[in-house]
């Protein structure tokens, strides 16, 4: 029986030639692979059955069903997607064998491209130039992305009660459907891309490898298979199982407030985003195609379930309110919503204050007409950092590693930062020879990602302490108007040039 | 001070005797062998007494990779003319950016290319558990690779690790380990990168050990060597401070007199007019450690670690 034999997949063959070479006597199993492609899974299957042979107390149970892959990355978001195409784009790693596992559906997202629903999804995003730039000229995804529901703004007008501010920042606003439409698209033109997502696909567990020969973690999936990794990425988002198993504390600071986010329609388009700082933290309004316009609002755990559920005729007054009235005139109003007050009272009564305060009107000078009342979400906020990011055959990257504020919208960039430098890291090691699930390997990915996002985070966490917090001292120090923002340059150049 | 000087000055003058002394074969004394046995089983730990070791590996893979692809012919003889990349007669430097870029983009790709389509062989001699001889046989531009030494507990610890990693223990049988001294390897057996990492100052001869490599490459082939300067700054950081004091390595692990300056590996080239004609010495690189840091190379090669490229040019 010659070796080539080894490449007919079905189990009786494989146990035909493990007693074969027993017989014979050999002590290597030596395994010719004609065709690596196709071969690859059925010669591990293979040499997992003989050395099962050999060694009968040590058979894996799901043993078909055992998979070996030098890349497994966990969670099919912007971080993940964005990770394995470029992995299949660099010149240095193509080659490895990579797998993504996604819980959810990807359907959505392939359907996107051809006929994407007339109402934006709620999970909308912005991407720095230099995310677009990578994803560009790095990735060769950004033509595939739908441009017509892609906007570019390039100021940002800042204010609170007391004053304003206004640079120019230029960022792209885009659907997080979007992003993973184009990488799905990208994939699928690289080879070996697209036949390695599995979607529609849970992690059930991650057990450590039991063998004393292998040290590679094994992934169970809720479609029965086992996946042994030589590198396990968690891009599984804030509550990572893939952290979890690698036993990475994530510290955090919640923040006792929630995030409101939905659709909407202003009066007039723009290029302009705008962020109110009020007491409860900030308010953003950020322009979309035409117009429509998405927000981001910061509130207590108990408004923001009060706003969620005000009728969806006197949302949009709220937040001209929110964007226009003196902050203390707020209060009363929301005390009218909570109350269930009827919907034209709540109305008039906001119109009254409007037409009697012009004062914010320059800096607020658009106006919200309508809510696109699917759109409306809320979710808790909270700012999070993994006390480091690697572990042997462990890497974390994107949420699943810091979530930040989403004041900064800076939550996909830093993913994106993150994938940029463990690939370079990769590349690096895969140049020197090294197994790329070592810590020797991925070493210089959180050395040099982790205190660059340990800025960021602190920055914007001061942001949210200096404007979203009623306590005395700074609202004293707001009482000085915007100057604490302006004061406060050095982390506003961060937050504008970081990235 | 005084006993520090005359036990540099002791060590030095027998350092020089033994370096040109003849005798017995590429030898390695008892203790030096206990020595390695007994690291066998942390070999692979990386935070481990081999830590050092496993970082150096990082700089001298870089070294091995770099010379290598610098030196590759862009343009091969049988390369047809519409296919050769530009290769200025002066420096890329005084080219305008845009050009100079384009021009650097393109020989990086013809190098990348070029480097792909090798199948080179290696040996490692006194590969110890394995660590270079491991990297060397992932790299995509080498086919096959042994590892050899005179420790079987090391060599025991590196086939254990190897196995450990499919593709290195499935993959046609790229990486072999074998005990035996080089020497005893046939003579026709012959190798396109011989490597002599942290070895040669743990040997009695080592220019015997030397020529044992240097005779079996191909023509075009590297020997790679790390060993250490024998100077004062050597045996501050290596045996004081390394062994002594920060026990970053394992004491024992180094033994002055067994160093060899790298000027003296030059002279020994350039003395014997056939060695000279055959044997090139490429590049000399300074190392140095730095503990929060890891290894990098240093503007002065006659100092302290060095790496050393050498090539057979006929
Ligand atoms: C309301 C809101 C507004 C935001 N605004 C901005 C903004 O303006 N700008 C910005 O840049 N960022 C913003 N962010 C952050 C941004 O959405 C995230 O940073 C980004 O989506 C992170 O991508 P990710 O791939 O790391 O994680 P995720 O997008 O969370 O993806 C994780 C994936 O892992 C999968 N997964 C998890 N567990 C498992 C499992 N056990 N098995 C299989 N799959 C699993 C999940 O299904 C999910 O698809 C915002 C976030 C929110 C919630
Ligand atoms: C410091 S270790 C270096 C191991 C390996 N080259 C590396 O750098 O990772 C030195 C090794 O050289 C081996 N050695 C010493 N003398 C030798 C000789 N004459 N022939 C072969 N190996 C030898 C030792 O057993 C030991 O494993």
């Amino acid at each position: 029986m010659s070796h080539r034999d080894i490449l007919v997949p079905d189990c009786n063959n494989c146990l035909k030639l493990t007693l074969h070479t027993h017989v014979g006597g050999k002590r290597k199993n030596r395994i010719h692979l004609q065709d690596r492609k196709i071969t690859t899974v059925r010669k591990i299957i293979a040499v997992r059955i003989i050395w099962c042979q050999l060694i009968p107390s040590m058979i894996p149970s799901p043993i078909l069903n055992t998979l070996k892959r030098d890349v497994v990355i966990i969670g099919g978001g912007p971080a993940g997607l964005l990770l394995l195409a470029a992995l299949k784009t660099s010149p240095y790693l193509r080659h490895l064998l990579c797998t993504l596992i996604e819980g959810g559906s990807l359907a959505l997202a392939k359907q996107f491209g051809v006929d994407p629903p007339k109402e934006y999804t709620n999970r909308i995003i912005s991407l720095t130039p230099a995310t677009a730039s990578y994803m560009d000229l790095g990735m060769g995804c950004w033509n595939h992305l739908h441009h017509d529901r892609l906007k570019r703004y390039n100021h940002i007008i800042a204010y609170d009660d007391d004053g304003k501010i206004g640079f120019d920042m230029d960022a792209y606003m885009v659907e997080v459907i979007n992003v993973q439409l184009a990488l799905l698209k990208r994939l699928a033109e690289l080879e070996n891309g697209f036949e390695n997502v599995w979607d529609q696909c849970k992690v059930t567990e991650i057990e450590k490898n039991g063998g004393s020969g292998s040290d590679w973690p094994i992934v169970k999936l809720s479609n029965g298979k086992s996946v042994e990794a030589r590198l396990l990425v968690g891009c599984d988002g804030f509550n990572s199982p893939v952290r979890h198993f690698a036993r990475i504390q994530s510290r955090g600071w919640p923040y006792d407030r929630f995030g409101v986010v939905a659709t909407i329609k202003v009066s007039k388009p723009t290029q302009v985003a705008y962020q109110k700082f009020l007491p409860t933290g900030p308010l953003a309004i950020l322009p979309l195609e035409g117009d429509d316009a998405t927000i981001v609002w910061s509130l207590t755990p108990e408004l923001s379930e009060t706003l969620c559920a005000a009728p969806s005729e006197v949302f949009p007054h709220l937040v001209n309110a929110a964007m226009k009235l003196d902050s203390h005139e707020l209060p009363y109003i929301y005390e009218m919503v909570k109350n269930n007050d009827n919907v034209d009272n709540v109305i008039d009564e906001i119109q009254w204050r409007l037409n009697k305060a012009s004062v914010f009107d320059k800096y607020y000078d658009n106006t919200v007409t309508k809510v696109f009342d699917k759109s409306r979400a809320r979710f808790p906020l909270k700012m999070s950092h993994a006390d480091t990011y690697v572990a042997p055959r462990i890497a974390l990257v994107g949420d699943a590693a810091h979530t930040i504020h989403p004041l900064a919208g800076q939550g996909l960039n830093l993913g994106q930062a993150d994938v940029q430098l463990l690939v370079g890291a990769l590349e690096k090691a895969s140049t020197r020879g090294l197994d790329i699930g070592s810590t020797l390997a991925l070493e210089p990915y959180v050395s040099e990602r982790w205190p660059a996002n340990h800025v960021m985070l602190g920055v914007c966490d001061k942001f949210h302490k200096v404007f979203g917090v009623n306590w005395g001292p700074f609202n004293a120090m707001r009482g000085f108007g915007m100057n604490t923002l302006d004061s406060l340059g050095l982390a506003k150049n961060l937050i504008v040039n970081q990235v | 001070m005084k006993s520090i000087t005359t036990f540099l000055k002791r060590c030095i003058s027998t350092g020089f005797r033994r370096w040109h002394s003849t005798g017995k074969l590429t030898s390695t004394s008892p203790e030096e062998l206990a020595h390695f046995n007994a690291l066998a089983s942390s070999w692979w730990d990386v935070n481990g007494p081999q830590r050092i070791l496993h970082k150096m590996n990082l700089l001298r893979m870089d070294f091995i990779y770099s010379t290598i692809r610098e030196h590759l012919k862009l343009n091969p003889p049988d390369c047809p003319e519409e296919d050769k990349v530009y290769i200025p007669p002066y420096s890329v430097d005084l080219l305008p950016e845009p050009i100079k870029r384009q021009i650097v983009w393109e020989q990086d790709m013809r190098r990348d290319e070029i480097l792909s389509q090798k199948k080179l062989k290696v040996l490692d001699v006194g590969c110890g558990g394995g660590i270079l001889s491991e990297s060397m046989a992932r790299s995509s531009f080498v086919d096959d690779v042994m590892g050899i030494d005179l420790s079987s507990e090391v060599l025991q610890a590196a086939k254990i690790h190897q196995q450990k990693d499919p593709m290195l223990s499935e993959n046609n049988g790229k990486l072999d380990y074998q005990l035996t001294a080089i020497e005893d390897l046939p003579k026709s057996e012959t190798y396109d990168i011989i490597t002599m990492f942290e070895m040669l100052e743990h040997v009695d001869y080592p220019s015997k050990v030397l020529t044992e490599g240097l005779q079996r490459l191909n023509v075009g082939g590297w020997l790679f060597l790390s060993t250490i300067n024998r100077d004062f700054v050597s045996w501050f950081t290596t045996i004081f401070m390394g062994e002594h004091v920060l026990r970053i390595v394992p004491v024992g692990t180094h033994t002055l007199e067994k160093y060899i300056n790298q000027q003296e590996i030059r002279d020994w080239i350039s003395e014997d007019p056939q060695r000279l004609r055959s044997y090139e010495v490429v590049d000399t690189k300074g190392t140095v450690y730095l503990p929060a840091y890891g290894w990098k190379f240093t503007s002065n090669p006659n100092v302290g670690n060095y790496f050393m490229a050498l090539r057979r040019v006929k």
